[in-house]
């Protein structure tokens, strides 16, 4: 019996496993790929981040959040006070300070603070919230969506209102992306096998029980809500910086759809769904996005006409859910057991 | 819900282990068919020009009407013995109506060899693509797009917008009303729901206190979304006198609902709009409408001052099956012959040499009305527009204007 | 006097719009603890069916051009059917799975809707002549309001009370009602789970067929998206009336739609735009007041 081995000894062979499939990914894109293929694997590691940052919450509290994207909105409008030129931000976000409209700050500066903005946000409208559970939670959530959504796309002078702001810039890549998608899985992992994580769980799975033996439920989700603040708000960040422009409506309902249907096509509560989900996901889009452009076989072009590939995504995640309604990882975590070198009693 | 924490058995981590090896051979063998289909030499005898547009998704009727008239001219200087002697040769590449996707789609014609990248009709999803040329230093061209983002302001020195700003409709209606129609007083109502809307009355708001003796008797603000703008109509309603004019800065789909409730109140007034509404194809929904007024570029109807414009409505019909749903058609046309000439005149399609022509151009001379660009603004802020009246559910086209002096940048700038 | 009453009369018809998709919303929740995502599509398509399928520009009535008699119950049939077609295709396999997954199965449902519609009507906004005389204003006691506006506000009123009296008098909806109250116990009680919730489906349908026409008869065009807003606000307003209370979704439909309009009312021009941020401002206070909804039943409240 191996009950020696530390929590982390057991299970760290998870993000090990995740990070070598996406640095995998990575090294594809970097030795193989064409540009439009590069910036694919980005958006990717871009979306990983926003996902297992939805993970750290959802899949730990079990408190179905709707609201999350609206933190990468702060998080990418946040780099984009910051970085943006003061020559460009002069004249469009009349509304911000002059301290922040005469500078303009490196992007690992913004990387720290931008997040922090979203996290102190968290914290703030976290202590409301996060008394609540269940379905009125989920609606909450939906509802502080709907607040950052329809605030950014109206100041004007500070957010520039639903015109795209613009000179974000562009600098993230595989490699920066990557780093986040890095960040990401080992915050997660972190979390998960931390006590706050454990004691979350606890109360996911049992809450009386959980709070009968002294867990603190609304501070234990308080904990999990900033720190996936967070890391979305580091997904917005490397969002804003790769695609140059920002608006509004980029961050509301398609974006919450197709991350949280990631997540649960992937498995909610655990990190490998997310990583997975995320990753089988992008991988059918792109499949079915390239058989939308053709695919020459032989003499012929194989194509399917356009805009099937949204219909076919669709009927993908449906079947998929159909057949394994916990997720594709089936709740459980990518690991790798001593097989084959050794048969334990693990092992069934 | 539990979290299963034992690894379990080991066939079912070999199984997901296999799964993300397969996957990954997909995404490998999906990333080197891209790569085989991917870059491709432009032909020394051939003009390339990329069309980075939207082919499915929301932008899709959009940007096809204006792809379709770009074609047409394309067309028509291929027959006539092509660009610079060489044929202009077009590849396209889908954005789907998503950002992420239109910086790919960018890409791709870039690797095709483009000299010109044609982007969507809307800055938002145009941006990504052109972009991307502006960074390869490529010439870049909006559609149809009306925000002076769509240009060196929100891309880059070598971006260009085919449409003329949204700011000079709402000036041209204000100018136009105050003027020909005698209107003094006006009510603003503005649909918070795109940068277009704001644009419209933005422009509005730079002419009116230009013009002696108009008032504005009051403003508000409705979503497109919204079903119902019973309040908004109780406001205007509870003034003193009906206005003369309504400006309403909206476009589809919200606006016909507005339109309909507005005139079901037994609101009278003049309705000013911008180019947004402009079709026949909505007006079955507002029977019998009238007092209504849209400024074009040119007429879809039939009653084009200039009959080439006609011939040009017909000869999209021959080519689509049907003739121009709204005048958003032109300025595709508009595009490829403006950035034809510029070529012409630099005799080469290096970027900063047709840049520099483009930046010549005063007052050309196009079939949908002049075109200026300067080295400061790569946009129309002032136009020939038609204007149509809509009488009794037929537009009809009843008078032509340019507005006096053009909308100066930094009253653009401010949206 | 009069201005007073012209806002009870706009809170009344936009409630009422509201109050129809919550109750839809509500249905199904109450039987299946399903939030139906779709529900929004399901509108949309009903009003799109009653236009030939084509990209084109204009469009051309096609179920739209029957006699009013004969389309109200034949769109109506369509919502149903295409409720009750995606219950027994999706929604069905997924009986035992965790609420999430169904969720999101929904939200796949919804999204293959969209885009099947976006394919055969492309995205443009076609307009739809259903009715014209409806909107001719009647004067009440000096406020004014759109015949078509009375109309919704006194269909949702029958529609209410037939659903009650269905709810509370026939068989069905006694065990519709056991099934929402304890759904394993109905089942073991003889009720069988399969055709309460078709029953429940296809009511569900029909509330979304009538938003449509409703919809269809007041803007004047059909879109794609026109369903996505009303359906976020029933989904909020059936968790603020109370999960599980058909009479707390009604209400809150009612008061959202009252919240917007007092809001559009009150506040000055320049917060105007924003007045979507006090509603849903005022939803989350709601929800930290009561968590459990405003009429639910006292089983349902927080034990921790």
């Amino acid at each position: 019996m191996n009950a020696h081995r530390s929590v982390l000894a057991r299970t760290v062979s998870t993000p090990a496993l995740l990070i070598l499939l996406l640095l995998a990914i990575a090294l594809v894109a970097k030795l193989f790929g064409s540009g439009p293929f590069e910036r694919t694997v980005t958006e990717l590691f871009i979306r990983i981040v926003l996902v297992v940052g939805l993970y750290i919450f959802i899949g730990n509290s079990g408190v179905m959040s709707f609201g999350h994207v609206g933190f990468m909105c702060l998080g990418a409008y946040g780099t984009a006070w910051l970085t943006i030129p003061p020559a460009m931000k002069k004249f469009a976000l009349t509304g911000l300070p002059d301290f922040i409209l005469q500078h303009q700050a490196p992007i690992a500066l913004s990387l720290v603070l931008s997040p922090l903005l979203a996290a102190v946000f968290a914290l703030l409208i976290g202590r409301i919230l996060m008394r609540l559970a269940g379905i009125a939670a989920s609606i909450a959530t939906f509802a502080m969506l709907a607040v950052i959504n329809t605030v950014y796309s109206n100041w004007e002078t500070v957010t520039g209102a639903t015109s795209s702001v613009v000179g974000i810039p562009m600098k993230t890549g595989v490699w920066l992306s990557f780093g986040g998608a890095l960040f990401a899985v080992i915050v997660g992992y972190g979390y998960g096998i931390s006590r706050y994580g454990l004691a979350l769980r606890s109360a996911r799975d049992e809450a009386i029980a959980a709070a009968a033996s002294g867990v603190d439920i609304e501070r234990q989700r308080l904990i999990a809500f900033v720190i996936s603040a967070f890391v979305i708000g580091v997904a917005g960040v490397l969002y804003a910086h790769f695609l140059g422009v920002v608006n509004p409506d980029a961050f509301y309902l398609n974006l919450t759809f197709i991350s949280l249907a990631m997540l649960v096509v992937g498995g909610m509560n655990s990190l490998s769904g997310a990583v997975i989900g995320v990753v089988a996901i992008s991988a059918m889009i792109e499949i079915l996005r390239a058989l939308e452009k053709g695919i020459p076989v032989g003499e012929a072009m194989l194509a399917i006409p356009n805009g099937v590939q949204e219909i076919a995504i669709g009927i993908a995640m449906i079947v998929i859910l159909i057949f394994r309604p916990s997720g594709l990882m089936r709740n459980r975590e990518l690991r790798w057991s001593r097989w084959p070198f050794e048969r334990t009693s693990e092992n069934k | 819900m539990r979290v299963e924490e034992e690894s379990g058995s080991a066939s079912v981590k070999m199984e997901e282990t296999m799964k993300n090896i397969l996957r990954l051979g997909v995404i490998a063998a999906t990333s080197g068919l891209v790569m085989a289909t991917g870059a491709a030499f432009a032909d020394d005898d051939e003009i390339v020009v990329g069309m980075a547009t939207a082919e499915s998704g929301f932008m899709q009727a959009y940007d096809k009407p204006a792809q379709e008239a770009a074609m047409i001219r394309i067309d028509e200087i291929n027959k006539a013995g092509g660009l610079l002697g060489k044929q202009i040769k077009v590849v396209t590449a889908d954005t789907k109506t998503d950002r992420a996707e239109g910086a790919k789609a960018g890409l791709e014609v870039l690797d095709k060899g483009a000299d010109l990248v044609i982007v969507s009709c809307d800055y938002d999803f145009g941006s990504p693509a052109a972009l991307a040329a502006e960074a390869a230093g490529k010439v870049s061209f909006f559609l149809c797009a009306e925000s002076i983002k769509a240009g060196i302001q929100g891309v880059g020195p070598h971006s260009f917008s085919a449409s003329v700003l949204a700011a000079v409709q709402g000036a041209t209606m204000a100018e136009w009303s105050f003027k020909k129609k005698n209107a003094r007083s006006f009510y603003v109502l503005l649909d918070t729901w795109t940068e277009y809307n704001k644009g419209i009355c933005d422009g509005f708001d730079w002419m009116a206190p230009k013009l002696e003796g108009a008032e504005v008797v009051g403003r508000d603000t409705f979503k497109n979304e919204d079903a119902s703008i019973a309040s908004q109509i109780t406001r205007i309603k509870s003034l003193a006198k009906e206005p003369d004019a309504i400006m309403l800065c909206s476009m589809m789909p919200g606006v016909v609902s507005a339109i309909k409730q507005i005139r079901a109140a037994g609101i009278k007034s003049m309705i000013l709009n911008g180019s947004g509404v402009d079709g026949s194809y909505w007006l079955n929904a507002v029977p019998d409408l009238s007092n209504f007024f849209v400024p074009v570029q040119g007429s879809i109807y039939g009653d084009d001052p200039n009959p080439a414009v006609e011939e040009f409505n017909k000869k999209y019909e021959t080519v689509t099956g049907a003739r121009p749903s709204s005048q958003y058609v032109y300025p595709g046309y508009v595009l490829i012959d403006i950035w034809a000439k510029a070529v012409e005149r630099a005799k080469s399609t290096d970027a900063d040499a047709v840049v520099a022509e483009l930046e010549k151009m005063t007052d050309e001379v196009t079939l949908f009305g002049p075109r200026t660009f300067t080295n400061e603004i790569h946009h129309q802020n002032k136009g020939r527009y038609l204007i149509s009246e809509v009488t009794a559910g037929k537009p009809k086209i009843v008078d032509e204007w340019t507005i006096s002096e053009p909308v100066p940048l930094d009253a653009l700038l401010k949206q | 006097m009069t201005a007073i009453l012209q806002i009870v009369f706009d809170a009344l018809s936009l409630g009422s719009i509201y109050a129809l998709g919550a109750l839809g919303i509500a249905l199904i929740f109450g039987v299946m603890r399903l939030v139906n995502f779709a529900h929004g599509d399901y509108i949309s398509f009903c009003v799109f069916a009653m236009l030939v399928p084509s990209t084109d520009a204009m469009s051309e009535m096609f179920l739209g051009s029957l006699p009013t008699v004969v389309l109200v119950p034949v769109i109506l049939l369509i919502g149903a059917g295409v409720s009750v077609l995606s219950e027994i295709v999706v929604f069905r396999r997924l009986r035992d799975a965790n609420p999430a997954t169904m969720m999101i199965a929904s939200f796949a449902l919804g999204f293959i809707l969209k885009h099947f519609l976006l394919m055969l009507f492309s995205s443009r906004p076609k307009s739809i002549n259903l009715w014209p005389d409806l909107s001719l204003p009647v004067e009440i006691l000096g406020a004014r309001l759109p015949l078509l506006q009375l109309i919704a506000i006194g269909i949702t009123i029958i529609i209410l009370v037939a659903l009650s009296a269905f709810l509370k008098q026939t068989r069905f909806g006694l065990e519709m009602r056991a099934a929402a109250e304890n759904f394993t116990m109905a089942r073991m009680l003889g009720v069988k789970a399969n055709r309460v919730i078709l029953i429940a489906f296809a009511i569900s349908g029909m509330l979304a067929a009538s938003i449509g026409l409703l919809l269809a008869a007041q803007t004047g065009t059909a879109d794609i998206q026109m369903g996505v807003s009303v359906m976020l606000v029933a989904f909020i307003a059936t968790v603020i009336g109370g999960l599980g209370s058909l009479a707390g979704a009604v209400v809150a439909g009612y008061l959202i739609g009252a919240a917007s309009v007092l809001m559009q009312v009150i506040l000055p021009l320049e917060a105007r735009p924003f007045r979507d941020a006090f509603v849903y401002a005022a939803v989350i206070a709601c929800l930290i007041w009561r968590p459990q909804g405003l009429f639910a039943p006292k089983s349902a409240k927080q034990r921790v």
